[in-house]
């Protein structure tokens, strides 16, 4: 018998199936609803906003692969997922400046200088449009030197539900917000088309369900004590897109499931405060950089307790 | 019969069982030449007592107990010595190993023996001798001296014995084969071991996908009070001993800790009817049952062959096919060992053969902190931080993650989407840090 096709490797020899590229793919999938009303209310706008800013990412993951002699992100799916993510969080009739900008700092920046998928401190695409955010004037700037046409603010939409919450203006319905109303980013546009994405993604096994859990409920319960109506909170801005998305990112969150607990809960305080104490203005982006930055420090403090240790829950005993 | 608990974590990889589960064990014909380690336990290893020349018969002592955590080994056919040196063993390293030539006169045990035995008049002390002379070892893959196991200190009371037939390996079916076919043999054995420890309670747990293996055990014990079947929901690993214990008696076996510190002695089906064939008739440990099998193995079998068949011998006799880049485990896919060559022998620890197709040769990636991991692992460690540990060879951080408490079930490296080779790493970081502590 010959022996030449005999191939060793180490134990397991079996294999589950999940691999990073597929679950991507997954999540890339769980985005398409929300992209697809975002396309029927807003039309060429937000297929603009959508091809542009994934376009600009995988460009940028090239660039950086390039740069930095590596090979990941366009294979493996997360560019893709950051592109789509990254779009989903800019409004219609956003310039494409704006886009660009924040897809070279989420793969740059907060991707491959932190040393490449798996890596990265922060979820690359809230670091993305947080940073867009923060960089107003040179975005203003560059968008008037390459004449890029300026964002007709708001005269399709008027106020966003979260500025027309904030300011105690008319509110849209309950059931218009859940289905489909414009106003904000394009995840915006309709919470249940990003419930579903979330629901597929539970399903596949992909979402660290605890972090969206934690984080939905302590903005609600903050709202109702607030004086507020939760639904309104829960429906509207960009907490679904982040409870479901965003702050579930694999890389930028805890592993331990009371670290993931705890980080549902932190990143739902912080939106509520930044929602009630200030403007309203990417409250859930930065609630989760933030939360992104005590993620390892959670998982320190929160490691299980080995198998039977005696400060674990008390075995149940000798069998009497 | 009950049915219990379970243990924290764990998987359910495809089990693969269909090929083998219904197929009786057959004793096949004798291989020409059989190969038989002097070191197949863990300990230390056994010194020779034969020479090259030497001929000795079936059953004939090949090499003796050296120390007191040491197994003697035992001629599995008659024939000649022809050569005693080093030879490649199932770990990948070379072991010193006594060659035999095979009489082709070799007779087999009679299948249909009188394993009758009068368990009140043993004393402990004779059962654990019987059970040292004939080289008993776990033969559920560990392969620690039984005697040893079957002598707690008498500051750790022992109240139960679980016959371990979880048999959660995939492809694996010689436990379940042996469960149907001798539950008579499989209970006496472990009356015998309970004997021996001063066990008051027989646990035979039996995982819930071998139905007919519980049924069979439940009627060999009815009527007997001491003696419990219990059914466990299929969850691999199920068979570690730690995971065992919880499952059966809900007791947690403490870090760095045995299974007699909580009261309990695990042992294998097949171990515990080796200890009744070595106390009732002076058999030693000289052959088992060994599933070939795997996707590449033309006729799947079970069979019953001596230690020291090389699996050449056992893969030419089940057909399989090597002309495509394919891997030859000695054991079971989740914890067994990849051969390079034929020429390696099955040893008392030997469960299986699977040949399956080698699996494509893939860069692992970076940790991606999906979670799985710690989600699955049944000794509630951190194998993603262990994994950066080990990947950075940082063997102090590895200690800290409790490197040392890794029972290398795979799961881990099982549900990686990464494909990291964790096992493999902590296996390293355990050689590192005790290297480390040695200093």
């Amino acid at each position: 018998m010959d022996t030449s096709k005999l191939r060793v490797s180490p134990a397991p020899h079996l294999k589950s199936g999940h691999r990073v590229r597929p679950a991507m793919l997954d999540v890339a999938l769980a985005l398409l609803p929300v992209s697809a009303v975002s396309v029927y209310v807003y039309g060429m706008a937000a297929v603009q906003i959508l091809v542009i800013t994934v376009a600009a990412t995988l460009l940028a993951q090239l660039a950086a692969n390039a740069v930095w002699g590596r090979q990941g992100g366009l294979g493996d799916g997360s560019a893709l997922v950051t592109g789509l993510l990254l779009a989903l969080c800019f409004q219609a009739y956003t310039a494409w400046p704006a886009l660009v900008i924040g897809a070279v700092l989420a793969i740059f920046v907060a991707k491959e200088l932190m040393g490449g998928l798996g890596w990265n401190r922060f979820n690359p695409a809230l670091f993305g449009r947080a940073g867009v955010y923060i960089l107003a004037p040179l975005v203003t700037a560059l968008t008037r030197t390459f004449g890029a046409s300026a964002p007709a603010v708001d005269v399709v939409t008027g106020a966003t539900p979260m500025v027309a919450l904030a300011r105690g203006l008319p509110m849209p319905s309950k059931i218009s917000m859940l289905l489909a109303h414009p106003g904000g980013a394009l995840a915006e546009v309709s919470a249940l088309a990003v419930i579903a994405g979330g629901a597929y993604l539970l399903l596949r096994g992909h979402l660290k369900w605890r972090i969206s859990v934690g984080m939905i409920a302590v903005v609600a319960l903050a709202a109702a004590v607030g004086g507020r109506d939760p639904v309104y909170h829960i429906l509207g801005g960009g907490l679904l897109l982040g409870a479901l998305f965003m702050a579930t990112d694999w890389v930028s969150s805890p592993v331990t499931p009371n670290g993931q607990i705890l980080f549902g809960l932190g990143a739902g305080l912080l939106t509520a405060l930044i929602r009630l104490a200030m403007p309203p203005a990417e409250g859930v982006a930065f609630a989760i950089l933030i939360m992104n930055a005590f993620a390892p420090a959670l998982d320190r403090a929160t490691a299980p307790l080995r198998f039977g240790d005696q400060r674990a829950a008390a075995p149940a005993g000798r069998a009497a | 019969m009950a049915t219990a608990k379970s243990f924290p974590g764990g998987v359910h990889p495809p089990e693969h069982k269909e090929a083998t589960e219904a197929k009786p064990i057959e004793r096949p014909p004798m291989p020409k030449q059989l190969i038989v380690p002097l070191h197949q336990n863990i300990g230390a290893p056994a010194e020779a007592v034969v020479e090259v020349g030497s001929t000795v018969r079936r059953g004939d002592v090949l090499g003796k107990a050296s120390r007191p955590v040491s197994s003697s080994v035992h001629a599995g056919a008659s024939g000649k010595v022809i050569e005693i040196g080093p030879r490649l063993g199932p770990a990948g390293a070379d072991v010193m190993s006594v060659v035999l030539e095979v009489d082709s006169q070799s007779d087999q045990t009679a299948a249909d023996v009188d394993l009758a035995v009068d368990i009140e008049s043993l004393t402990p002390d004779t059962i654990r001798a019987r059970v040292a002379e004939a080289g008993i070892v776990g033969l559920g893959g560990a392969a620690f001296p039984t005697h040893v196991k079957l002598a707690p200190p008498p500051d750790r009371p022992v109240d139960t014995i679980i016959i371990n037939g979880c048999e959660c390996e995939p492809y694996l079916t010689c436990d379940h084969r042996l469960m149907v076919e001798r539950p008579a043999d499989i209970i006496q054995g472990a009356k015998l071991i309970a004997k021996a420890t001063g066990a008051t309670k027989i646990i035979l747990a039996v995982e819930a996908n071998k139905p007919d293996a519980a049924e069979e055990l439940n009627r060999a014990g009815q009527g007997m009070a001491d003696v419990e079947v219990m059914v466990l929901p299929t969850k691999y690993p199920q068979g570690a001993e730690k995971m065992l214990i919880q499952a059966c008696l809900g007791r947690a076996v403490p870090p760095r800790k045995l299974p007699f510190d909580v009261g309990v002695i695990v042992q294998n089906v097949g171990t515990a009817i080796s200890v009744l064939e070595a106390v009732a008739i002076g058999k030693p440990l000289i052959e088992r049952v060994v599933t070939v099998t795997g996707e590449l193995v033309k006729e799947p079998r079970n069979l019953l062959v001596p230690i020291g068949t090389p699996i050449r011998a056992l893969l030419e006799m089940c057909g399989a096919d090597l002309t495509q880049d394919c891997t030859v485990i000695l054991g079971g896919p989740m914890t067994g060992i990849a051969q390079a060559d034929l020429d390696v022998p099955v040893v008392k620890g030997t469960s299986g053969v699977v040949v399956i197709k080698a699996r494509d040769a893939v860069k692992h990636l970076a940790c991606v902190r999906c979670a799985r991991c710690v989600d699955n692992c049944p000794m509630r460690l951190m194998p993603a931080d262990l994994g950066i540990a080990c990947e950075a060879a940082n063997w102090a951080r590895a200690d800290k993650l409790y490197a040392q408490d890794c029972i290398e079930c795979g799961v881990c490296a099982f549900v990686c989407p990464s494909l990291r080779p964790l096992v493999a790493w902590f296996k390293t970081a355990k050689a590192e840090i005790a290297a480390m502590n040695r200093k």
